[in-house]
């Protein structure tokens, strides 16, 4: 499957999915689905139902500290305006009001890492940044898949807004 | 003598890892009863987006058992099993017939952990020997857990502590050779270095001839 960069737009509808990367964001027309593997991430998807358009930010960390970086999409502070601003750019700028949000991914895999610089915790602080840095903008959160101990495959339903999360050993279930 | 990581020459980088990956292929035959030898087959310098991918699919479903490192060098040590390969060893080690099970019960996951401490502190002994100034006592290992996951997802919690600093992530990978009598070994060793020793690795890289 292809990966998204920062700025890519992949709208072909004989893709069977886009894949988005570590620390990337892309957005996708219906009715191609996004897809991405979190771990102690967070996977934010984005939908416009009206617009028939769905966007997903694979965020590493809660803040970029103000530093101006390479890649928005690693971070909750920069990927979130940065893929707005290219929905807006693509969809106009009233699609912010339509624009609904769903949260997975947070998990502490293992508790055996050792944790001098409380990585560990760091699904729980990057929640909390989202959360807040969406409820600024008004973008409500519809549902939260978080936290635990297992990966997550995170597949968006461009068409519907439907995510179904996928866990090892598991049966997919839908949010 | 100096403890200091940072010591280390840059000539050195990759002896210190095949000196790891030796004291290892001891232990693990010493285990099996068979001859088996780890390769250190590549030092992965990678962009974070690149790396959930680099020991196969990211979505291919694998076992995993995590052993944490505090001390000298900081990060986590992860034993990956192919699927059918990790259960192939697991019926070996429990005298069953090969390819007789295919899930991870509570006997093969403790057939895993045990061979991944194995392994993993005789890695981390001769490490730590082969490092100037080696003391064992400063490399100190958790016990292993065991995981059945996404390979991406393992990636990238394993490399978490790396991109909180760095867009480029930096791990050590060691393959695993049998001989005829051992089922497949796709097995793959991840020394995931933490954010301080990946600094001094990456340095000593970058200043390799």
């Amino acid at each position: 499957m292809p990966n998204a960069s920062d700025r890519e737009i992949r709208t072909d509808p004989g893709t069977e999915w886009i894949s988005v990367a570590i620390g990337r964001w892309a957005i996708a027309s219906a009715p191609t689905p996004l897809r991405t593997l979190l771990g102690s991430c967070v996977g934010v998807a984005f939908h416009d139902r009206e617009g028939r358009l769905g966007a997903l930010t694979h965020v590493v960390l809660p803040s970029s500290r103000g530093i101006e970086v390479d890649h928005p999409g690693k971070y909750a502070d920069t990927a979130i305006p940065a893929v707005l601003a290219e929905i807006e750019r693509r969809a106009g700028p009233r699609v912010r009001s339509r624009l609904t949000a769903k949260l997975a991914g947070g998990a502490r895999m293992f508790q055996v890492a050792t944790d001098p610089s409380g990585t560990l915790d760091i699904g729980r602080r990057n929640q909390e940044a989202i959360e807040a840095i969406l409820s600024e903008l008004r973008i409500p959160v519809l549902a939260r898949d978080l936290g635990g101990n297992a990966g997550r495959r995170l597949t968006l339903d461009t068409v519907s807004g439907i995510v179904a999360i996928k866990i090892p050993g598991g049966a997919e279930y839908c949010l | 003598m100096s403890t200091d990581p940072t010591d280390l020459r840059p000539d050195s980088l990759r002896s210190i890892f095949d000196r790891g990956a030796e004291g290892a292929s001891e232990a693990l035959s010493r285990w099996l009863g068979r001859p088996v030898r780890l390769l250190v087959s590549a030092i992965d310098h990678s962009d974070l987006s690149v790396a959930g991918d680099l020991i196969g699919p990211a979505d291919d479903l694998v076992a995993a058992c995590a052993m944490g490192l505090s001390g000298r060098l900081d990060g986590m040590l992860l034993l990956v099993f192919e699927d059918r390969s990790g259960l192939a060893i697991a019926d070996f080690l429990l005298a069953r017939p090969i390819g007789s099970t295919d899930q991870w019960g509570e006997l093969e996951r403790s057939a895993a952990m045990e061979t991944a401490n194995i392994v993993g502190c005789a890695y981390l002994n001769a490490l730590a020997d082969a490092i100037p100034g080696g003391q064992r006592d400063g490399l100190v290992p958790t016990p292993p857990e065991f995981r059945h996951e996404f390979a991406g997802s393992l990636l990238e919690f394993a490399l978490m502590g790396q991109a909180t600093e760095q867009d480029e992530v930096l791990l050590v990978r060691t393959e695993f050779v049998a001989g005829p009598e051992l089922p497949s070994l796709r097995w793959t060793l991840l020394f995931v270095p933490g954010p301080s020793t990946a600094t001094t690795l990456r340095a000593l890289r970058a200043e390799s001839p």
